[in-house]
């Protein structure tokens, strides 16, 4: 044992493989726990049920028309008045006639060619300025 | 050997313990089979523009209780990779949601689809009895971050 030169070690040289089992079933709890799958967002809204009309009083409603060129037309309940503003607008708009009327109904009618994603920045703003009570219509005659 | 124990006293020759170098296999095996097996979403995806909106909230059902419908640029209805004309998607959803009560409708248009064809998926989910929707949009904040 003890001849000069010759100390043979006594460490296996060999990688330890009793320990894989571990290492592989953590990486297998990791995985299983930290994975998380991916949410989908979206603006959520209950449909008003098949042929339920109800009936409004105009002073209680703000219409919203969308033009297919993404211009607003806002119309105050019975004024025949028409104010021309941007999607991004709509915000402050509401918070001011919820403000005056807590009733307040938006009428969001949109142009039959007018894109979708005019339609989805109106009901944006809307939710944003936590609007609850949205009708949304298409844009006739 | 035999002789001298007396023939009563056999000793195994083999190990008494649970062989341990074949767990690393087994292991890896569950690891490729979940990897494999897991289904991230029934449909695959449509090549669509989404929709932006910073009052987007989180869908918190489960995966089986979404119904996605995608309405292309030209406004072609798809689910469950099919297409459907639009008459017949009340037909077709209404099944499912007889099956599922919980279930909920994701409109996932494009953003340059005209209105109309939006509108008429409403009156079909209306028709279907299917009234709980969500218009499917991406984070505009998030959006904006990723483009800086």
């Amino acid at each position: 044992m003890a001849v000069l030169g010759s100390k043979k070690s006594k460490v296996s040289d060999e990688i330890p493989s009793s320990s894989m089992a571990d290492i592989a079933f953590l990486l297998l709890i990791f995985f299983l726990v930290t994975t998380t799958f991916p949410k989908d967002k979206g603006l959520a809204i209950v449909l008003p049920e098949q042929a339920e009309e109800t009936e409004v009083s105009q002073k209680n409603v703000l219409h919203i028309i969308i033009n297919p060129s993404g211009m607003v037309n806002i119309k105050r309940g019975e004024s025949e008045q028409e104010q021309q503003v941007r999607p991004n607008d709509v915000e402050a708009i509401w918070r001011q006639g919820f403000s005056e009327n807590e009733n307040l109904i938006a009428a969001v009618k949109t142009h039959p060619d007018a894109p979708y994603r005019f339609m989805v920045d109106v009901l944006d703003a809307l939710q944003t300025a936590g609007s609850k009570k949205i009708s949304l219509q298409l844009l006739e005659g | 050997m035999g002789l001298r124990s007396g023939g009563l006293q056999r000793k195994s020759k083999a190990s008494q313990e649970i062989p341990s170098s074949s767990m690393a296999d087994i292991a890896f095996l569950l690891l490729i089979f979940f990897m494999v097996s897991t289904v991230f979403q029934k449909d695959k995806k449509r090549d669509i523009l989404w929709p932006e909106a910073e009052a987007a909230v989180k869908m918190d059902d489960k995966q089986k209780d979404i119904l996605n419908i995608w309405v292309e640029a030209n406004g072609d209805v798809w689910i469950n990779d099919l297409y459907w004309a639009m008459e017949d998607v009340r037909d077709v959803v209404r099944p499912l949601f007889s099956e599922n009560i919980n279930l909920r409708i994701s409109i996932r248009g494009d953003q340059n689809v005209p209105y109309n064809y939006i509108d008429l998926v409403q009156k079909e989910m209306q028709a279907a009895g299917a009234l709980r929707v969500v218009f499917a949009t991406e984070l505009e904040q998030e959006i904006t971050r990723e483009r800086r």
